[in-house]
Order: C-alpha cells, then structure tokens, then sequence
C-alpha cells in the first residue's frame, strides 16, 4: 500500500476554535504529523463550551488525528521547547487575534528566523494591514462584515439573523489546506517557503462574489431574495407533513415542470396558463408557491423528495442530523464514521469528504486530551530525559493529560 | 520593469470541463497561476454563462456576473466533444494537460469513450476530478441537485431564519464553492503524491457530502454527543441564530453581537453605557440570554438605537465585546478595512468593460496570487491554444469551425 500523501510533513498548530484546528484536523487525516500547542493557562476556547476539557464535541471533531503538546508559552522554557519543535516543522498555522504571535515571538519575521523555509498560514477575521486586523472575530460576525448575513434572509423578514453557525469558518479552514499545499508544492520545486496572511472576512465574500460585480456594474445593491430564484420556479423550501419539516424544491427549466406536474398527479391548476413557462410561473411565483405547498403539506419530506427525485427533479428534504445518520446515501458511502474517544467514546464525526483512487488514507485518531503527547514528543522529538520532563512538568512548563 | 513573479501553481496546466459545480475548483487553481483553460460547447458555452444577473441587465452570454466572477484568470476554448473530431482533439490536449476537472452526471464521460481509465492511457500523470451532485456511486448516484437543495439536505437550513418562519437559503451556491474547494485539495494532494509516484489518479468529490462538510460539519457529531445508551434522544435543532448571535437595530442599521462569557456581557453593557436594566444578574448567563431572547431584544432596542454600527463597532473592540455591522455589499466593498487591504482589483473585459473585482481571500509573500485577467470570451483562446500549443494551422482551425467542432 502506499504511504499517506503527507507523511513526513510536520505541522505545528497555534489554533483555536475552529478554523485552524480544522485545517489542522485536515492535514492530521492525509498524515501529516500535526502538533497542537495548547495549555491549561490558555485553552483552545472550543475546550470551554462544556464541564469537562477533554469531552466536548466541536473540539473533539475538530481536533482529530493531531497530538497535543502541552506547554506554557508564558515561560521562556515552554517558547524553548516550541522553537524547537519548530525547527523540525515545514508548516505553521495560527488563527489567534492579531498581534498574538508577534507578542510570543512566534509570529512569521520570527519563525522563518529558525526555520527559513517555513511554510506559515495565518488566518485572521479582517486580515492584516488594515485598521481592523487585530479586531476579535468570530465566523457569524464576518458573514455579517462581508454581506453575506444581509442576503441570507426572506425579503419579508424585518432584519437577517442567519444561522446559528459559524459560517465561513469552515470553509475557511479548506481555504487554508488547499493554500498550503499549493505552498508546499512549490517548496518542494524551489525550496522557499512563504507567510500566507487569510482573511476570513474575504472567505465569507468570496462566496458572493458577483454580488459584488453587480454593485460594481449596475451600481445596485443587491436585496435578499430568500428563497426564489430569479430564473427558477418552482424554487422554494416548502412546509411538509409533521412537526417543522420542510423540503427544498427546484424546478429549473419547463421539461422539468413537466416532469413535476405529473409526478404530483397532474392536479387541473398546473394545466393553468398562467403557469404554462418560466417567465409565468416566475410571473405569478406567490400564488404557484401556495399550490406547491398544498401539495407538499398532504406528504411527508422523505417522500416529498424520492418522489420527485425519481422523476428527475432536485428535491431535498431539510435534514436534521438525525435525518443525515439514517440517510442511505450517507451510509452506503460512508460519509459519517465512528471514533472510539477515550472520554468521550464512540461518537459520529464526518469522514473526509473525497475518494482518490490511488491514496488510502489510515483511520481517523481521536482528539488528543489536554497534554495527551506531551511527554511523547518530549521524548521522541525534543530527545528529553525522563528526569528533564519531570522537572518542567513541576515548574508548571509542561502539561499532560 | 520587474518580472512578474510566478503563481504557487504555474507549472500546471488544467483542463476545465466545469459547470455551476466546479467552475469555483478551477478558479482556485487559475489564482495560483495554473495555466488553466476552460473548454466549452460551441453551442452557448458554459451552462453557467446564462445566470442572472448580467452587466446591464440584458441577459447576454458574456455578461452574467456569475460566470464573470468564477472564471477570471482562465483561458477559453470552444470544443464539442459529442463530435468524433472534437473528442480526438480532446485526448491531445489531456496528452498536455496535469490535470482535468469535469462535472458531468456519473456515466457521462464513460459514453464519450472519455472515462478516467482511457484518458490514464494517453497521460499516465493525469489528475483527474469528478466534481458531481451525488457522487459516483451509492443509490443517489443519478439524482438531480440544486444550490437550495444541497442546503437543505446539508443540516444548516434547518437552523437558517427565524425560529417561527420558513428555513431561509444562503445566497449563491455555497455548497457548490465547498465542493469545489475540497475538489482542489484532493488534487493537491494528488499533484504532491505524483511527485514521488509518477503517476496520476482520480478523484470522487460529492457536493451532497461536501456541503455539509464546508458548511457546518458539526451538527452530527452534536447530536451524537446526545445520544447515550439510555438516555433520551437529544434536544431537537431549533432556528436560534437569533438567540444565539442577537442581531440589534441601530442608528444606521443592524449589528450583531458575539457575546458568550461572561466578561464580554459585561463589556457589552459597558458599551451601552451601563444601563440599570442591563445589570440584573441573571442576563449574565449566555444561556439565560438564549432561552429570554425576546425579552432581551426589547429591553436592549432603546440603548443600541443611540449608537451608529460603526460606533458599536469601535466600541465593542475597545471594551472587550465582539460587535459587527451588518453591512450590505455596499458597506463592505467601502470599508476601510476593504480599502486598505486593496481587496477589490480593476478588471478591463472586452465586452462588459471595467468594473471591481474582488481578488483571492489571501495574500503571499513569495508566489503571485493575484487577479491578472477578466474571464475568458467564448471561444477566445481557440488560437492561442489549437495553433500555437497544439501546432494546427489557421486552415485547420477554420475547418473545424466549419464543421462546428469548436
């Protein structure tokens, strides 16, 4: 079998909440040795969101198949020790608030210092060289600073509010994986290394992109539309059966109405001109909405959508997680796999979402406690004594599980 | 003049088969400098060229904002790969190419003779990337997928708006953009492990799976943190983006507020200048303020309207309370932040003409990674790619325009 694709690279991780603990988790899973810098003085905040350190979800899922060493890095020895480690890394990541990593000296002018070909992400809310680079920033926030909070909303609705996720942290967090292996491959064809300085905020806005083109060539601003779609209808999340379920339905092109009208069994008011091609249905969208949905509230979103799926239409049915374990898709390709944590035992975490043909990937390790490889990397990489570890452990430089 | 330094990618050449589902993936790999070039239909080009809006508002295939923003930095060739002529053209071109990124439905590419395992043969270092709604395998292979559908079935619609109203979309196509963007790590890693092997190989990306993933990824393992043998079935997922991360009316707009522990509350009343109201005990409990959500929003109405967004925010940072403006793209585009960062980079389009085009989410010290050209016309570099890559003649090329193979 052929080795993991990034074996023998090292990543050290400065990370904290989900960003680059994710990118981090990423690298961990295609084998890359990925070293978490953490301590009780200062927690990955994720750790806090519960009673106990080692058991909480986010944390656990965003922090697999890494180890975690455990260092004070308010002691000269514990800045030592990572400087070390350093040293035998090829990638940095940190995602603390502007200005941190200048503070502990560990920020890029620093880094490259001790390793000059040092390949360093930093994945800051703004971003730096601006007047808001060392502003606090959580993914909900920098949805709302680049416009897109704005437009996720139903044109009724008094004012946006989203979701209660941390949107674009995670794809952030894949922004950041794909840019340092296009960094390390042009490492290894030239040996330099480089600082990449993200923007979170520009993450979020480059998911809206020619939102920004039609300011910019139409002199608009663009307002939420919801759900609809301006060449699409039926193109709408429509109420089913039972308790707060609902199902997404998009009907794109009027082969496709076709289609719908007869698997929902051809009822008289689809044979209504005013619904006969696009631009009427798009025309007379509330009232085509309201017999969509008198359709939809007789049924129940499972069947909702392997009707119309099985008559060519895109259908999906607004899934709970609980609706996502017991999707047959997910299961028959494995999309969710179960971990055995030491705390928190077995749990369901996403598994890493593409199949290659040539590249198998080992099984996913569980999140490390607090301070689980401390003494490990210690001994394997830092070459300590026994005797030394203790020492550090008692002057409160080491933490360990 | 000094030499423009390369991109991160620029030894690779691509070949985009694309639609709406990876037009994003190639993007990504055309910011690094890959030499990558898009090859449509002769017939009206990429699908995506006819979503709204346009430049002008007159639906036209140079002129959807969509296709203008995805597919800078790329070059474009027409080509018709239904036609015998056009496919043999096709496999000279994989013979170049590092690597080839295709969104058709699964079987598709295998009935044009063009599947993965013939195109190995011509170029055994071919990467190649089948970015498709379902995947290729499982019993929703075949099905049909949309932007609001990949979100529905991703977990995070269910918690979009408000708690009593409809589940709310995301703008554009975010479970596409996710998709695309886990598509060009798994080339990634394909291109550095080729490095050792010599040798290519494929990759499977599901939007349906990736959507979830680039999303929100945590929503499962929450919920399966609840389940315990025989304890009951966790809570069920509410609408609470309201609750959780309150949005409040201001002097010019709305903010939002990321206030968790306790010391943020309390900068945060700080921020309001200290109101009684605000000091009861019990609001410095997140989750008190999560469960009187409503009660909350009407008590902090009369304070947060004294202040503009920009004064919240400002004040937010000096004391301790992350407080955002909910900008529109206007707000963003113009902020200062914006500016200084010199986000947004004039684009000159032969059709469309000049306009601000916003530049890769990241900046690099030592590769490029720039926005240098606006998206290709159709058919634009049929020249530069036929006759000077590919050695045809100008006679040629005008042959197979005649018998609309490009």
């Amino acid at each position: 079998m052929s080795k993991a694709p990034l074996e023998g690279i090292r990543v050290i991780s400065f990370g904290t909440g989900a960003v680059i603990p994710d990118f981090g988790k990423i690298l961990g899973e295609l084998g890359a040795d990925v070293i978490k810098i953490e301590s009780r003085d200062n927690l990955d905040f994720v750790r806090t969101l519960g009673p106990d350190i080692n058991n909480i979800h986010g944390f656990n899922e965003s922090n697999r198949s890494k180890r975690s060493f455990g260092v004070n890095l308010k002691t000269d020895k514990g800045k030592e020790l990572v400087r070390k480690l350093i040293k035998m890394a090829d990638i940095v990541g940190e995602n603390f608030r502007g200005g941190v990593m200048e503070s502990l000296g560990f920020d890029y002018e620093n880094v490259r210092q001790i390793k000059p070909d040092i390949i360093y992400i930093s994945s800051q809310g703004f971003g730096r060289g601006g007047p808001y680079s060392d502003y606090q920033a959580y993914g909900p926030m920098l949805a709302a600073a680049s416009g897109l909070l704005y437009l996720w909303a139903h044109p009724e609705d008094p004012y946006p509010v989203g979701a209660n996720v941390p949107l674009p942290d995670h794809m952030a967090s894949k922004q950041a994986v794909f840019a340092v292996l296009a960094a390390l491959d042009y490492r290894r064809r030239t040996g330099k290394g480089q600082f990449i300085d993200m923007s979170q905020v520009e993450v979020a806005a480059s998911l809206i992109g020619e939102y920004y083109l039609d300011y910019s060539l139409n002199k608009r601003v663009p307002k939420a539309v919801g759900n609809r779609n301006p060449y699409a209808a039926p193109h709408n999340c429509y109420r089913c059966k039972g308790d707060d379920q609902w199902c997404a339905i998009s009907v794109f092109t009027n082969d496709e109405w076709q289609r719908f009208c007869h698997a929902i069994g051809n009822p008289k008011w689809t044979e209504d001109p005013k619904f006969a091609d696009t631009v009427s249905r798009l025309r007379n969208v509330d009232e085509l909405d309201k017999l969509v949905e008198k359709w939809t509230m007789e049924h129940d979103p499972t069947e909702i959508m392997t009707t119309l799926q099985a008559a060519g239409i895109a259908a999906g049915m607004a899934q709970r997680a609980a609706d996502t374990i017991n999707d047959p898709q997910v299961k028959q390709t494995k999309a969710l796999i179960e971990i055995d944590h030491p705390v928190a035992g077995k749990r369901l975490y996403p598994n890493i979402p593409f199949r290659m043909s040539n590249t198998t990937l080992s099984p996913s390790r569980p999140a490390p406690l607090l301070g689980q490889h401390t003494e490990e990397i210690c001994r394997q990489l830092l070459r300590m004594s026994a005797k030394e570890i203790q020492r550090l452990k008692e002057e409160k430089v080491l933490d360990t599980a | 003049m000094p030499k423009e330094r390369e991109g991160a990618l620029s030894v690779y050449r691509v070949l985009d088969l694309a639609d709406i589902k990876g037009t994003y993936c190639t993007k990504l790999l055309a910011d690094q400098g890959a030499e990558v070039i898009k090859v449509e239909r002769p017939k009206g080009g990429c699908p995506t060229r006819n979503i709204p809006p346009f430049a002008g508002d007159v639906p036209h295939i140079e002129k959807s904002l969509y296709f203008l923003y995805r597919n800078a930095n790329k070059y474009g060739i027409t080509l018709d790969l239904e036609l015998p002529d056009g496919r043999n053209l096709f496999k000279k071109l994989v013979k170049t190419a590092d690597v080839l990124v295709e969104t058709y439905p699964p079987g598709y590419m295998e009935s044009l003779g063009l599947h993965y395992k013939v195109l190995k043969k011509i170029n055994p270092k071919l990467v190649m990337a089948s970015i498709t709604e379902f995947g290729q395998t499982g019993p929703y292979r075949d099905w049909k997928g949309s932007s609001i559908v990949h979100y529905a079935l991703s977990t995070t619609m269910i918690g979009s708006g408000f708690t009593e109203g409809a589940p709310v979309n995301l703008p554009s196509t975010p479970s596409y953009d996710a998709a695309s963007i886990i598509a060009a790590i798994s080339i990634m890693v394909a291109l550095y492990q080729r490095a050792t092997t010599g040798v290519g190989q494929y990759c499977d990306v599901s939007v349906h799976e990736c959507s979830r993933i680039g999303l929100y990824p945590w929503m499962v393992t929450i919920y399966s943190y609840g389940m315990t043998p025989d304890g009951p079935p966790p809570a069920p997922e509410g609408r609470l983006g309201a609750s959780i991360y309150p949005v409040y009316p201001c002097k010019d707009g709305f903010v939002r507020v990321v206030a968790i522990t306790p010391r943020q509350w309390e900068a945060l009343v700080q921020v309001l200048g200290e109101p009684e109201v605000l000091r009861l005990p019990e609001w410095r409990e997140f989750m008190y303020r999560i469960a009187n959500a409503a009660d909350l929003y009407a008590l902090m109405l009369e304070f947060t309207t004294k202040y503009t967004m920009a004064e919240l925010f400002e004040a937010g940072h000096r004391e301790g309370v992350p407080i955002v403006p909910i900008y529109d793209v206007a707000g963003f585009v113009n902020s200062r932040h914006t500016k200084a960062r010199k986000f947004f980079v004039k684009l000159d389009h032969p059709v469309v003409g000049k306009f601000d085009y916003p530049e890769p989410p990241y900046k690099w010290t030592e590769t490029s990674c720039r926005i240098s050209r606006p998206a290709p016309c159709l058919g634009e570099h049929n020249e530069k790619i036929y006759c000077q890559e590919l050695g045809l003649s100008k006679d040629d090329l005008a042959a197979l325009r005649q018998a609309e193979v490009i």
